[in-house]
């Protein structure tokens, strides 16, 4: 079981997208695909999509469309040494479920404390972008969770990646992919 | 379950790794790797910063303290080739001065070693593995050597656009030193400068073990186990001498490979860590480690980057992740007034968009709207040049066994990493220094790339000295109390210096590798 996994992810690997359930049956998709598709999440809830959404949405314009949510949730489903997170990079300890839970759970208990009891995806954008802005500089009082600077870093980097680490994003941008060995999809 | 005994037991199959398994399989040995990832495929290497992040460390986390704690996971590797597969390769040497600093300043501490003895290394691996540069150039800071085998690289405007402001506070630049192929280099072709370097080269023109070293120690028979987790090196009763290792493989299975000759080749943190997990009762410390300097002396580098933005499309995306240009004009241990530490200044790397070196975090304050208008700015006009700065071996600095555990029963590692005050002033003074560098290009708008201090290419932890009084190893990397457990990498550096180091790990390892099999019976009995 464990070598047919392990040649599943390799396959996805090899074509760019990652694996999603649909109905029962692993499916190849990008993120953006699986959040068109209205692929189930694994893993997250569908309040912390929410907030994840609005906050990726609020970091870097066009993470929401480009499925953020999906991207997290599927990676924080599998195996942490097959996870193509940030979170790796930035040596949160596996597994990486824990952190986005506890960083999720701080932004909405914090902004709900400061809100008169409204979450973060229920801000407006004025409101969210001033919320980011504080827990990127550590000042938002009463704050509980993973400290609000990292919290900012790692999510804005997994936006950054949905947004602008694929082949789309370099398009968007005039950039030149110029690939050894590419995504043979645009992910 | 036992494994027939062979010559040498090589753990981890990275750049320090496949030299003594190249070396010691060219000298009849039977050889066997133990790497504890997956056992990489050229084909793997996506050309993508997100799925390259599979190629970079997994398994067991170590734990991160201090005033700096160290960030390990985007320079140290996981699988066959280790961090070597998705190097930089930039290949400085350390200068004369490095292996000199308590004779010279009273500081730290002299390697056992001169620069001399190094020297004629780098030439072999040079010959050996592909270098491209302008040794001739590099004569204004060093002694001459051969030169190299492949001319310089290509540069590139966002490259050139640097030299301006170099000039203008006189600093000398020469085209850089890199792993990589300038031109075809033995069956491997020349690089086409697409700028994915630090993602893997699966074309094989970047200079990784896994297409140099390691293929010739395959081709003559060594055999690479991937999935296998070294835990634990064995002695025998009286502890005098290494019986073999002790590893789990990929069904989390507990094997003994028992061998003449250990090699530790695992990776600065990795190897105290088993060392340390390898205590008995006459080795209560750990082995090797009856002085308790086992896991100390951990050093890093830091960086201080300075970035500028020009109105002209610089074509940043092309060329290497490694630098064009480098100049060795700061690395006397005194180069800035009330600092101490070498400097080392590259430019010209090849931009991504997004992980740690993409450009998306030149601005870690901007998001929203703010940022999307700086990426479009920043993919024409964005260029970066960096000056590594080196920090004095601190003893506090170390590893440790911590009291949580892995899921073979393994204590984790805890890194304990801060730097002392040089370090600051000297990541200070090339902040300081960068941005005159940077006014002086003429560029639109130019900033310093500050945050946390970082802490890049881990060193130290059983650091070569002349005995049991100072050290770990001696300059060939063979433990002082058990002669046939060698030790190889960075771990063994008596300091940092400021340069890259994976080129004197190659150089180091080589040396270490034809002393073993030179001496071969006398080492393994």
């Amino acid at each position: 079981m464990e070598q047919i996994e392990r040649r599943a992810f390799m396959k996805g690997a090899a074509i760019g997208v990652l694996t999603f359930t649909v109905g029962g049956v692993e499916v190849l998709l990008t993120p953006s695909a699986a959040r068109a598709q209205g692929v189930p999440l694994r893993t997250l809830t569908a309040a912390q999509a929410a907030t994840l959404d609005a906050l990726g949405e609020t970091l870097v314009p066009g993470a929401r469309q480009a499925g953020i949510s999906h991207f997290v949730d599927q990676q924080i489903s599998i195996p942490a040494e097959e996870a193509l997170l940030e979170a790796r990079i930035l040596n949160v300890r596996p597994p990486y479920a824990n952190f986005y839970r506890a960083a999720l759970g701080a932004v909405e208990r914090a902004s709900q404390a400061l809100n008169n009891g409204q979450g973060f995806a229920q801000l407006g954008e004025a409101e969210q972008r001033g919320f980011v802005d504080n827990m990127r500089q550590n000042k938002i009082e009463g704050w509980q969770g993973p400290a609000g600077p990292f919290v900012y870093l790692l999510l804005r980097s997994d936006a950054v990646d949905v947004v602008y680490g694929t082949m789309d994003g370099y398009a968007a941008l005039g950039i030149p992919y110029m690939p050894h060995i590419a995504p043979s999809r645009r992910w | 379950m036992a494994n027939e005994k062979v010559d040498v037991v090589i753990v981890g199959a990275g750049a320090s790794g496949s030299v003594f398994a190249a070396v010691l399989t060219r000298a009849g040995k039977k050889v066997v790797l133990l790497e504890t990832g997956p056992d990489w495929q050229m084909s793997d290497l996506i050309s993508s910063d997100i799925w390259a992040r599979r190629v970079k460390t997994a398994g067991a986390p170590f734990l991160l303290e201090g005033k700096n704690p160290f960030g390990y996971s985007y320079q140290s590797g996981w699988g066959v080739g280790g961090a070597a597969l998705h190097y930089f390769a930039n290949f400085p040497r350390l200068l004369p001065n490095d292996f000199k600093i308590k004779s010279e300043h009273n500081r730290a501490h002299d390697w056992p070693i001169s620069y001399e003895d190094v020297a004629p290394f780098y030439d072999k691996v040079a010959q050996d593995i592909g270098v491209s540069g302008d040794a001739k150039a590099e004569e204004i800071w060093r002694p001459a050597g051969r030169p190299y085998p492949m001319p310089p690289m290509k540069t590139f405007r966002h490259g050139d656009v640097w030299l301006k402001g170099f000039e203008a506070v006189g600093i000398r630049m020469v085209l850089a030193a890199v792993g990589m192929n300038s031109t075809e280099f033995k069956g491997r072709p020349a690089c086409i400068y697409d700028g994915w370097c630090h993602v893997g080269c699966p074309i094989g023109a970047l200079a990784n073990p896994n297409v140099t070293y390691l293929t010739e120690a395959r081709n003559a028979g060594a055999d690479v186990r991937p999935w296998s987790t070294a835990t634990r090196v064995l002695t025998n009763q009286p502890g005098t001498r290494i019986t073999g290792v002790e590893y789990y493989d990929q069904k989390k299975e507990r094997q003994v490979q028992e061998a003449s000759v250990v090699v530790l080749a695992a990776w600065a943190a990795q190897n105290p860590r088993i060392l340390l997990n390898s205590a008995t009762d006459k080795h209560p410390k750990g082995l090797a480690n009856s002085n308790g300097l086992v896991g100390k002396y951990m050093m890093a580098h830091f960086n201080s980057g300075t970035w500028a933005m020009f109105d002209e499309d610089l074509q940043n995306h092309m060329g290497t992740t490694g630098a064009q240009y480098m100049s060795y004009d700061r690395y006397s241990k005194t180069s800035h007034k009330g600092a101490f530490g070498s400097s080392f200044i590259t430019a010209g790397s090849a931009l991504k968009t997004s992980d740690l070196g993409g450009f998306a975090n030149a601005r870690l304050d901007l998001f929203g709207p703010d940022l999307q208008l700086f990426m479009k700015r920043g993919a024409r006009g964005l260029t970066r040049f960096g000056t590594f700065g080196e920090a004095m071996p601190n003893i506090e600095n170390r590893v440790e066994l911590a009291s949580d555990k892995d899921e073979v029963g393994m204590p984790l590692g805890r890194i304990i990493h801060s730097y002392d005050q040089d370090a600051i002033a000297v990541w200070n003074a090339n902040f300081e220094e960068g941005l005159k560098i940077a006014k002086a290009t003429g560029a639109k708008e130019v900033w310093s790339a500050r945050g946390n201090m970082p802490t890049i290419h881990l060193m130290g932890g059983t650091i070569m000295g002349t005995g049991t009084e100072n050290s770990v190893v001696n300059s060939y990397g063979q433990t002082h109390e058990v002669p046939n457990l060698y030790i190889a990498g960075p771990g063994i550096f008596a300091t940092a210096g400021a340069s890259n180091p994976t080129y004197t790990i190659f150089a180091l390892s080589l040396r270490g590798a034809e002393q073993l099999a030179s001496k071969w019976s006398t080492v393994a009995g």
